[in-house]
């Protein structure tokens, strides 16, 4: 059963993603090496349509739990259930220097089985949006650190997919970027697209319906639920956890 | 470095042996063998490292492609590809190199066949390199340091009396490319054991590979 259960489940919307009870411990080959157990046990549940927030210090495992998720790495214990596929926007720009923008749009997009207009599309629609449209010829390792941020953001985003879940996803972003952004995932979330952003940080607590926080390898309630506090409080991991 | 290495090194590894006129077990020229081991190592090193750099440097957007779909088998055949077609042209630029010095190279197409070969088995063993040290100073310094001792020791300058150097991936293309340069011939015997090497190389580099963009893991 879920420890996390969405608090808005009552409204029938689908449930877009499912882990229960997901355990990861990093185990070394070198015996003198302790091994560390990172997620005991995390659960949670996604709906169509909803902004979830999850918090953590560093080194609470975030970006694990985030791969367990999306199924880049397998969990120890544990179901995760995604019925209708995942985008995933990960800590790190996993991408190829010596592309240019429009071709790893078409590099991904063929990844993901889309036609070359659909690509096409993706590409225009994604640059403007996040405004990098001027920088489509050039190559990745030429970009800056933010616009490589926006790059795999947009490779993300492009298969339209019915969950994204986003690692750190602003950083570096500049305002208008961070606005930008924050519009597309409220008109993607308006579309039904389950949004999870995992932050050290996050700014802006009102824009997620909820926040979780993990917390020694679980997930747990953080904060207040949308609309019970319309200040722009900041709410950052506690350093004690 | 692939123009500029093939030629440097065919030249210095002549000059290198031509300073030892009197190899009493070498038959023939010392700067030809010379020159047959700095070809062989251009062609090995150059390929070895493209097969390095390609796992190290895209491992995670090689993982990240195949979760957008594509499949590892695809991406690893790609690499795979990609190294062949730079031992082609490391063979070309390293048997080209060997004629414009003045070696007379008996049998043209096998001689380049074996070179190609040669670049192969180190493309694959630098993508094995690659997953096992994924960082480009401490890989390449592995992968020079194999290259190196390989080139020499496979050759027939030093009769070293152990087997061990029948696991160098170089000690069977060695025999064929100097038989290729020196007699025209290719010996048949070293054929099979060559392709018996470049097999089982490509099943660790394809487990290699698998293991570095699958789970990321490294020594």
């Amino acid at each position: 059963m879920p420890n996390i259960p969405n608090q808005s489940g009552e409204d029938g919307r689908e449930v877009v993603l499912a882990a229960d009870g997901v355990e990861k411990t990093y185990s070394s080959w070198l015996p003198w090496e302790p091994d560390v157990e990172v997620l005991t046990g995390a659960s949670l549940e996604l709906r169509a349509g909803e902004v979830v927030g999850i918090v953590g210090e560093n080194g609470s495992g975030k970006s694990t739990l985030m791969q367990c998720l999306v199924g880049a790495i397998e969990p120890d214990a544990g179901t995760v259930s995604r019925p209708d596929g995942v985008g995933w926007c990960p800590q790190d720009d996993r991408l190829y220097d010596r592309l240019t923008v429009d071709e790893t749009f078409r590099l991904f997009g063929e990844a993901h089985g889309m036609t070359d207009d659909a690509i096409r599309d993706a590409a225009d629609r994604l640059t403007d949006r996040l405004d990098f449209e001027r920088f489509r010829d050039r190559r990745v390792d030429r970009l800056s650190g933010g616009n490589r941020r926006k790059l795999t953001l947009a490779v993300s985003l492009m298969h339209d997919p019915g969950v994204l879940l986003l690692d750190e996803p602003y950083t570096g972003f500049d305002w208008e970027t961070y606005l930008s952004f924050w519009e597309l995932a409220a008109d993607l979330a308006a579309d039904g697209t389950a949004i999870a952003v995992i932050s050290h940080l996050v700014s802006e607590r009102d824009r997620f319906d909820r926040i979780l926080e993990l917390r020694d390898g679980r997930l747990a309630r953080s904060g207040t639920q949308s609309g019970a506090s319309g200040d722009h409080e900041q709410l950052e991991a506690s350093a004690d956890g | 470095m692939l123009v500029a290495l093939p030629p440097f090194v065919t030249y210095v590894y002549g000059a290198a042996m031509g300073a030892f006129p009197d190899v009493g077990f070498v038959d023939g020229s010392a700067s030809t063998y010379g020159r047959i081991g700095g070809a062989l190592f251009a062609t090995a090193f150059l390929t070895g490292l493209v097969g390095l750099f390609g796992t190290v440097s895209a491992a995670t957007a090689d993982r990240y492609l195949a979760f957008s779909g594509f499949s590892s088998g695809v991406l690893f055949g790609t690499r795979v590809l990609v190294t062949t077609g730079v031992a082609l042209v490391a063979a070309a630029v390293s048997l080209l190199s060997l004629l414009a010095f003045g070696t007379d190279v008996a049998a043209v197409a096998p001689a380049y066949l074996v070179l190609v070969l040669a670049g192969t088995l180190y493309g694959l063993l630098g993508v094995v390199v690659g997953a096992l040290v994924p960082r480009d100073l401490e890989g390449s310094l592995v992968l020079v340091f194999l290259a190196d001792a390989d080139s020499f020791l496979s050759g027939d300058v030093l009769s070293v009396d152990t087997d061990l150097v029948t696991l160098l991936p170089l000690h069977y293309p060695h025999a064929m490319f100097e038989s290729a340069v020196l007699d025209g011939t290719v010996g048949t015997g070293n054929v099979a054991p060559a392709l018996a090497y470049l097999a089982v190389l490509a099943v660790a580099a394809g487990v290699a590979y698998a293991a570095a963009t699958g789970r990321g893991w490294s020594l």
